[in-house]
């Protein structure tokens, strides 16, 4: 049946649509059940064995001396049979008694005297020749019972011998004894173990479901914070039970907590990306301030006088290009944001530089001088379109925030755990309070003089994300009025540079 | 007509913002004074008299509502507007509270910016547009939308209205016929220049300028307004 059921496929549907609480209770009860059954089973029959095996052994021990003392002066043969004969009543008589009934067969399985003569001596059950045969081959021990009536009776079968153990046997005696007291017993041990598995698997029921409430509960709390949460309320958090010093955790409260450090991660960076949103758009602000007022004026008459027209076209120019650096910079930093691939290959850094990056450069550093200063050979494992970018944007900072005339170096440096490489300026420096946030999105020292420059403030998070998706560093350095230097620590693979 | 224009000082370090609020607010008649930081917009403000200052609360040396208090401290009867960022809400009623007269929030347009100069000025009693132009015999008076020749009121409809009115206040200026359809009818508006015409022929009409001596065609340019040349024959 259990089987049948096990396989039936809409009942494991069901199962697998039930919950886990739900699960776990049939699980534990079943378990429950199937354990108490086969202890109780256990339990009733070795009652019953012992019981049983008991009242065999005292039956006979009772009746050995009755037998011994009325055969003892018997000689094999013959006269055995007529002396058995002739005893034969008074043996079954002695044998009986009121909770056993002593029939005497002869040698051939005849019955020669029945013990019972009051009604409430217990009735004989009927000769079974077959057990009478082998009982009267010299087998000692044959005990088995029968219904007699609606009597479940007990019978013993002993072979009758001249001495204890003497070859010869002249006839057996049955002897018959109801069972009425040992199934009484068993019965109430039935009742009693029934009624205790019952009442076990009843509470083991409600322990288990109890138990497994209070396990599941967090993740009930767990389930009700996420719906609160995929509804837009990142505050949500899942109550956990204090914790007391010394007392380890749950797996499931483990799991909460665990749910809960994700939930502020994921609430952090949800508010730097509204932050970082709310900072694009204001950066969008202004340039589009003055591209909407230029056009208004054009269009209100000023495009007639082409003076005029002429101004307020080349400035809407150079507001569409900041937009489109600042759009192109966006772009970068949420790609950067998305998780950065890197190409790396290992690069000969003063080869790379001669040959890939200064002639590029030099297109940009017009005006401020650019001097590379070459440290000892050194070779990196980096995204080389990566560190470009990286230094581009150094020296475009370093090119906003120097005079025409000022002086920007790039170096590098190799100690025995990194390559550090930098830019170095004489411009105007940062000020120490600026110091903290120009890795911070659209931040700017000097507002409005970058702006100018074009910058958006984003180029040192560009850098600063490169650089660490590299497992490098970013340093600076620097004093107002006397310059910045932006170092870039990159640390040393000993078995890829082959330092 | 006979006031000097308005004087305006715009304190902005936005070069572009700059640019268009020079160029717009010339055209429009205001007398404009650019200072592209706080110190020099202080040192220009305090070396000459100004009706109006337009003053961006970021700029790179001293703080908006720092030069605002001082702005107010100077000259109590000057009219200030700000601009502001529209995250700047805070800033924007400090502002309003150290004394300065409305505010405009970035991005704005430049006639939002214009009315509401135009309605600090009235409202501060500053000079301004007289209501009433008069030319060759034409009085008209845009607060009450009434038009007289030699006496007589005209009947204009309020684009007809506009027409005279913007060619009566900027006499022997040629406007295109683009620059007129962007004014009066809206830079929005998806018709084509030859509504201007059709305009220009009825207005000529109904002020009696059959001749086009007052109401010029500018072959290749536009129209413009020549009282002057007219006199001769009124």
């Amino acid at each position: 049946m259990a089987w049948d059921i096990a396989f039936d496929p809409m009942m494991m549907s069901r199962w697998r649509k039930s919950s886990l609480r739900t699960r776990l209770t049939i699980l534990y009860v079943a378990l429950l059940v199937l354990l108490l059954t086969g202890l109780g089973a256990l339990l009733y029959w070795d009652v019953k064995a012992f019981l049983i095996s008991s009242t065999a052994v005292r039956l006979r021990a009772q009746a050995k001396p009755v037998i011994e003392r009325w055969l003892m002066d018997v000689q094999a043969g013959e006269a055995a049979t007529q002396f058995l004969l002739s005893i034969a009543a008074s043996l079954a008589r002695d044998l009986t008694s009121r909770d056993t009934t002593a029939l005497i067969l002869d040698h051939n399985g005849a019955v020669l005297a029945n013990g019972r003569l009051l009604p409430e001596e217990p009735l004989p059950a009927p000769v079974d020749p077959e057990r009478v045969a082998r009982a009267l081959a010299g087998e000692n021990e044959i005990t088995y019972s029968v219904m007699v009536g609606d009597q479940h009776t007990m019978v013993l079968l002993i072979p009758l011998r001249p001495q204890p153990g003497h070859p010869y046997i002249v006839g057996v005696a049955q002897l018959n004894t109801p069972l009425t007291a040992v199934d009484q017993i068993l019965w109430r041990e039935q009742r009693l173990i029934i009624f205790g598995s019952v009442l076990t698997i009843l509470l083991g029921m409600a322990g288990s479901f109890w138990l497994t409430s209070s396990a599941l509960r967090p993740l009930r709390r767990m389930t009700d914070a996420c719906r609160r949460i995929a509804a837009g309320d990142f505050s949500e958090r899942v109550n956990l039970p204090p914790r007391h010093s010394g007392q380890t955790r749950d797996e499931v409260v483990q799991l909460a907590s665990a749910f809960n450090d994700m939930i502020t991660r994921i609430e952090d960076t949800f508010a730097s990306q509204q932050r970082f949103i709310a900072d694009a758009a204001h950066e969008l602000r202004t340039p589009l301030t003055a591209i909407k007022g230029s056009l208004e004026v054009l269009l209100r008459g000023s495009q007639d006088d082409p003076t005029n027209a002429k101004r307020l076209t080349r400035a809407m120019y150079n507001e569409v290009e900041r937009l489109s650096r600042l759009t192109e910079q966006l772009l970068d930093l949420t790609q950067l944001q998305n998780g950065i691939i890197l190409h790396r290959s290992l690069i000969d850094l003063e080869r790379w530089l001669q040959e890939e990056f200064m002639p590029q450069a030099h297109l940009l550093v017009k005006e401020s001088h650019l001097e590379l200063r070459p440290g000892e050979p050194a070779k990196l494992y980096v995204d080389p379109d990566a560190l470009k970018q990286v230094l581009f944007n150094l020296i475009d900072n370093a090119v906003q925030h120097t005079s025409t005339s000022g002086n920007i170096q790039l170096g590098w440096q190799v100690t025995a755990t990194a390559v550090s490489i930098w830019v170095a300026d004489d411009g105007e420096g940062i000020a120490p309070a600026d110091l903290p946030h120009i890795f911070s999105p659209f931040y700017r020292g000097d507002r409005s003089r970058s702006r100018l420059r074009g910058g958006a403030g984003l180029g040192l998070t560009i850098v600063k994300r490169i650089v660490e998706a590299h497992g490098g560093q970013v340093r600076v350095a620097s004093t107002p009025g006397e310059g910045t230097c932006v170092t870039l620590l990159f640390p040393v693979n000993p078995v890829l540079s082959g330092v | 007509m006979n006031s000097s224009p308005p004087r305006v000082l715009i304190i902005e370090d936005e070069q572009t913002i700059v640019e268009f609020l020079r160029v717009g607010l010339a055209y429009e008649g205001f007398q404009v004074e650019i200072a592209r930081d706080g110190w020099s917009g202080l040192r220009l403000f305090n070396g000459q008299e100004f009706d109006l200052v337009v003053l961006d609360l970021m700029l790179p040396d001293l703080d908006g509502l720092e030069i605002c208090k001082r702005l107010r401290s100077v000259n109590a009867d000057v009219a200030i507007i700000l601009l502001t960022a529209r995250r700047e809400i805070p800033d924007r009623i400090a502002g309003l509270n150290l004394g300065a007269d409305d505010y405009v929030t970035k991005p704005f347009s430049f006639e939002e910016l214009l009315a509401r100069i135009r309605a600090v000025l009235r409202r501060r009693g500053r000079p301004q547009e007289q209501p009433v132009v008069a030319a060759a015999g034409i009085v008209l008076n845009s607060a009450t939308h009434e038009v007289h020749k030699n006496g007589e009121p005209i009947d204009l409809t309020p684009k007809e209205f506009a027409l005279l009115e913007l060619f009566m206040r900027h006499p022997r200026r040629v406007f295109t016929r683009e620059t007129l359809l962007n004014r009066i009818w809206g830079f929005d508006f998806a018709g084509d220049t030859n509504v201007v015409d059709v305009h220009v022929h009825h207005l000529r009409e109904k002020i009696g300028d059959r001749a086009k001596r007052l109401i010029r065609t500018n072959y290749g340019l536009g129209y413009s307004f020549r009282p002057d040349d007219d006199e001769s024959l009124a």
